[in-house]
């Protein structure tokens, strides 16, 4: 009798928990997206902010309670601020630079990945250790010596200067290496068999073989010219020689509301607009390099 | 705890979403365990027993039918209510807790009124871990251990929570040879200590053979038979349960039955009454063949493995559907030398099998043979 | 690998690279230790044809320096807050998109977005929505007409309006403001590093946990935590590092000044007080970079002797 009674009870029992266990999912998982998409909202406010304040007139932003959609779109600011922030000039320069400075730097990153992985040399892995070493070092250590240098130098204002001094990234040797240290030995060996020099072994089979490295590294090399700003500013003040964040920061300083800050914030979409591009085209090269290296941005 | 399966299936979308379709990984499932029973799920990679597993585990949901813990229906629970233990084919010990912590964490789970007492819950620990024999070990760190060492940890943090119904996934795959013998017994001890019922999931017929009390044998998601494992080893119902039970394998020939006679090649092996004729499969189990000059299937002799208590003749026959037949003999019996060697044949140790759907064909056995 | 008699193959390879170190990486570490140890150095004194003493003068030097001070105290005080806060909204997000499905690669994706912006250019975007639109000045005749959208937001909420960044705003808004805007823009880099280690603990697990009636809470202090605590202390590290070099967010939003209007420099960081000196006070430049790198090298210190102490397994 006992038993029976028992049994039903435990029955109820087991309904009741798998409902109440199923309600407590329904809520965590409403609890869940709730956050993910509050937080959500506000990571990407300020795109928002930026792209509808810079087609609004002056008039409709500064209005007490602001519009959450201009209701005149005017795209003149994108001229006024193309014109005011001379950022044609500042565009090709940049593109100059990040170009020229990607290509020299793959050259030689791919160089010395090589030799570090594949030659056998004297003292190699002292010297390999030597530069990781370095990498410790914060770079406004640097940039106090090399400032002086490239003064001495006589390449104050110039392109040379906004490309040589960082063409070499022992964090990039340090990557490529260790993804051409993943191709089997056997491979160089098969190839030297064969009379295959080493440059062409290095074109035909390495470089194929970390394409996705080389890639990662071109979009963050190419991103890093766009975002410089720190260097160019000591080194390369003058207009003809700008890149585009130093451009931009100059030519509209206003601190205070007195700015036409819709123009402004066309300037800064017109300076982002490549940056998202190249995140929608290439997000997942971006996203293997970043994570693979922790390179923090 | 009696364990009840009903119309149990489980239907995967398919992974290549552009194909569409679906793959059924069980496909209605029947099956009632007996409580304090030892259960093998057995078959090869992809034939359900895992899922099926997990299904009774709770971590994944049926598509249709019904799981009963007693008398309860416990489909729609979620695992952490159904009150099983669970071992992973690679024990998940969690590597940041030793021993100890690792086996006290499904009682630290236990909230309200189940919440033991600290004392209450370090007794069982060390009472399970004793049951696994590892109860020296308690400080270790999982990465300090041997794998035969972990999978009794697993076991043991299985137990600690006294399961309704114990499941182990593949938990022998992960051990060497000498272990895995070791540990098999070990869980048969350990399962018929507790009395816990227990169902584990294995693709080794020897290791199902050895231990369990009863066997389910499957291929791709349909239950092909259910039984004692000397049964099933005896009477298996198609070609498929046939082949998958015994080492070394059944010998399977191409052959045909005429007039209530077995025919392998133009030879008639043996009298099957109450057969229609038709082609069929035969299946012989090595230890079925009996040495005999006379006897009506000859083979062509290759070697012969002299294997201590027993011998095992190696030959070729061109009805053979394996690359050899091999036949298991009592050592006593002296092999001839010579080109041929000739069988007569243990009738039980025979089965024939359809040609069209593999299913067994039977026949009537003198009681003699 | 290869005999050695084709060494010198490998030192043509390496050649560009090792001639720009020399230049631009060995020559400034050694030049920046003896500038540094060279009492009140500057270059254009040096060249001029003055002499400097050896001693340690640089270094007194600049921790008396009340300007010093002042960035030491910005760069930790932003530091202690940022550091923590990013990482657990980082980690929390990390986990919840780890435990959903449906649109698990859309925000995946929104989260990352800021991780490929222009520091200097959001900063600005930022600097307007703290901005007040107007005067802040708030003489006679300039009135002050919107708060500025933060503030809309505060407002909506029934909360008074705060002077962010304009001139006259207090300290404590200016930090609020580049907490918020630092925090922003270290989620993408944190999210993605946790999101996959995360996504690479063994989800047999979960499944173990499941199966003994772990509670969520239990779930995520006693297992994903502990698991994901490789990743946690290389994040923390990185961003303990980045934190000290903190400078051009500050410059994306108060401008070159590191500071509103009318309290210049109040925001300047270490980093920002090495380039200061950069141009004519090298010696002080250099001692304090060689304390930059002491403090992020104790630092680093620390955090592997704790990561090491809470991650062995």
């Amino acid at each position: 009798m006992s038993e029976l009674k028992n049994k039903t009870m435990q029955e109820k029992d087991l309904k009741k928990v798998s409902a109440m266990s199923k309600i407590g999912k329904i809520v965590v998982m409403v609890l869940l997206y709730a956050f993910l998409i509050t937080m959500a909202v506000i990571v990407i406010f300020p795109f928002y902010f930026m792209l509808i304040s810079s087609v609004k007139t002056l008039e409709e932003y500064q209005r007490s309670i602001p519009t959450l959609w201009p209701e005149v779109i005017r795209l003149s600011n994108y001229v006024e601020a193309f014109n005011t922030g001379n950022l044609g000039r500042l565009f090709v320069n940049t593109m100059i630079v990040g170009i020229v400075s990607t290509l020299l730097s793959l050259v030689i990153t791919v160089l010395s990945a090589f030799a570090f992985a594949r030659l056998e040399f004297k003292g190699k892995n002292a010297l390999f250790a030597a530069l990781l070493g370095t990498m410790m070092i914060p770079g406004e250590l640097f940039t106090i010596t090399n400032y002086a240098t490239v003064n001495d130098f006589g390449w104050m204002n110039t392109y040379t200067v906004l490309i040589v001094p960082f063409l070499v990234s022992i964090f990039y040797i340090y990557l490529l290496r260790q993804n051409f240290m993943q191709i089997p030995n056997e491979l160089y060996l098969a190839a030297k068999v064969d009379g295959t020099s080493d440059i062409k072994y290095l074109w035909k089979v390495m470089i194929p073989l970390a394409l996705p490295t080389l890639i990662s590294i071109t979009i963050l090399k190419m991103m890093g010219a766009w975002n410089s700003y720190v260097w160019p500013r000591l080194v390369a003040n003058e207009e003809a020689y700008q890149l585009i964040t130093n451009g931009l920061r100059n030519a509209f300083t206003d601190v205070d509301g007195n700015a036409n800050i819709p123009v402004q914030m066309a300037a800064v979409a017109i300076v982002s607009f490549p940056l998202f591009l190249v995140f929608i085209f290439l997000r997942k090269y971006i996203m293997k390099g970043v994570s693979r290296s922790g390179i923090k941005g | 705890m009696k364990v009840e399966l009903q119309n149990l299936t489980k239907i995967f979308p398919s992974r290549n979403k552009k194909a569409g379709g679906e793959v059924v990984a069980v496909n209605d499932f029947t099956f009632t365990i007996p409580d304090g029973k030892l259960i093998g799920l057995l078959g090869p990679s992809g034939c359900g027993k895992s899922t099926t597993l997990y299904m009774i585990s709770g971590l994944q949901k049926p598509s249709g039918g019904k799981i009963f813990f007693g008398d309860d229906d416990v489909t729609e629970l979620a695992a952490e209510d159904r009150g099983v233990g669970l071992v992973f084919q690679n024990y998940a010990l969690y590597p940041h807790m030793t021993v100890k912590q690792n086996i006290l964490f499904p009682l630290q789970n236990l909230k309200g009124a189940d919440k033991l007492p600290k004392d209450v819950m370090l007794e069982r620990a060390y009472e399970a871990a004793k049951l696994v024999q590892i109860d020296e070990l308690m400080d270790r760190k999982p990465s300090e251990l041997s794998g035969g060492q972990q999978q009794r940890v697993a076991i043991a943090r299985a137990l600690v929570k006294m399961p309704k119904v114990l499941l182990l996934d593949e938990p022998l795959s992960n051990l060497d040879a000498r272990l895995r013998l070791q540990t098999r017994e070990e869980i048969r001890r350990i399962q018929k200590e507790t009395g816990i019922t227990t169902i584990f999931v294995t693709h080794d017929q020897e290791e199902a053979m050895s231990i369990s009390d009863l066997i389910v044998v499957m291929k791709l998601g349909v239950v092909q038979q259910i039984g004692k494992p000397q049964d099933v080893y005896d009477n298996p119902t198609n070609l498929f349960v046939a082949k998958f039970l015994g080492t070394p394998p059944v010998n399977v020939f191409e052959g045909s039955v005429k007039g209530g006679k077995l025919y392998i090649g133009d030879a008639a092996v043996l009298e099957t009454p109450g057969v229609d004729d038709q082609d069929v499969f035969v299946g012989i189990r090595p230890e079925g063949f009996i040495l005999d000059n006379n006897g009506p299937l000859t083979c062509k002799l290759n070697s012969v493995e002299v294997m201590g208590r027993d011998v095992s003749v190696v030959s070729t026959h061109s009805a053979s559907l394996n690359p050899v037949v091999r036949s298991i003999i009592d050592a006593d019996n002296q092999v001839a030398a010579g080109a041929t060697v000739s069988y007569s044949l243990k009738p039980h140790k025979v089965f024939l099998f359809g040609k069209a759907d593999e299913s067994r064909i039977y026949f009537g056995v003198k009681s003699d043979g | 690998m290869v005999e050695s008699k084709h060494s010198w193959k490998a030192w043509i390879y390496l050649a560009p690279a090792i001639v720009l170190l020399l230049i631009f990486t060995v020559w400034p570490i050694i030049n920046t230790l003896r500038m540094a140890f060279l009492e009140g150095y500057s270059t254009m004194g040096a060249v001029g044809g003055a002499t400097y003493e050896f001693g340690i003068g640089n270094f007194k030097q600049v921790l008396e320096y009340k300007d010093f001070l002042t960035c030491l105290g910005n760069t930790m005080l932003l530091c202690v807050l940022t550091v923590p806060i990013s990482t657990i909204l980082a980690l929390l997000i990390a986990v919840c998109l780890n435990a959903i499905k449906p649109l698990q690669r859309l925000l995946q994706t929104i989260f990352f977005l800021p991780y490929v912006t222009n520091s200097i250019a959001i900063g600005m975007v930022f600097a307007a929505m703290f901005n007040m639109v107007g005067s802040a000045f708030g003489g006679e005749n300039e009135l002050i007409i919107t708060a500025g959208i933060i503030n809309n937001v505060l407002g909506f909420f029934g909360m008074d309006p705060v002077n962010w960044i304009n001139a006259g705003s207090s300290y404590g808004a200016n930090m609020v403001v580049m907490v918020v805007y630092i925090v922003w823009n270290a989620l993408p880099f944190k999210i993605l590093i946790l999101l996959g280690g995360l996504q690479s603990i063994n989800k047999q697990y979960y499944d173990a946990a499941k199966v003994d009636g772990t509670s969520r809470r239990r779930v995520f202090t006693r297992i994903t935590v502990p698991l994901l605590s490789p990743m946690l202390a290389y994040v923390v590290i990185t961003d303990f590092i980045g934190g000290f070099k903190e400078y051009s967010s500050i410059v994306g939003i108060f401008g070159e000044d590191m500071g509103p209007t009318g309290d210049p420099r109040r925001l300047n960081t270490m980093v920002g007080f090495i380039y200061d000196a950069l141009a004519n006070h090298q010696g002080r430049a250099s001692a304090a970079a060689l304390i930059l790198f002491g403090i992020i090298f104790v630092v680093t210190l620390i955090n592997l002797y704790v990561s090491k102490k809470k991650t062995h397994y």
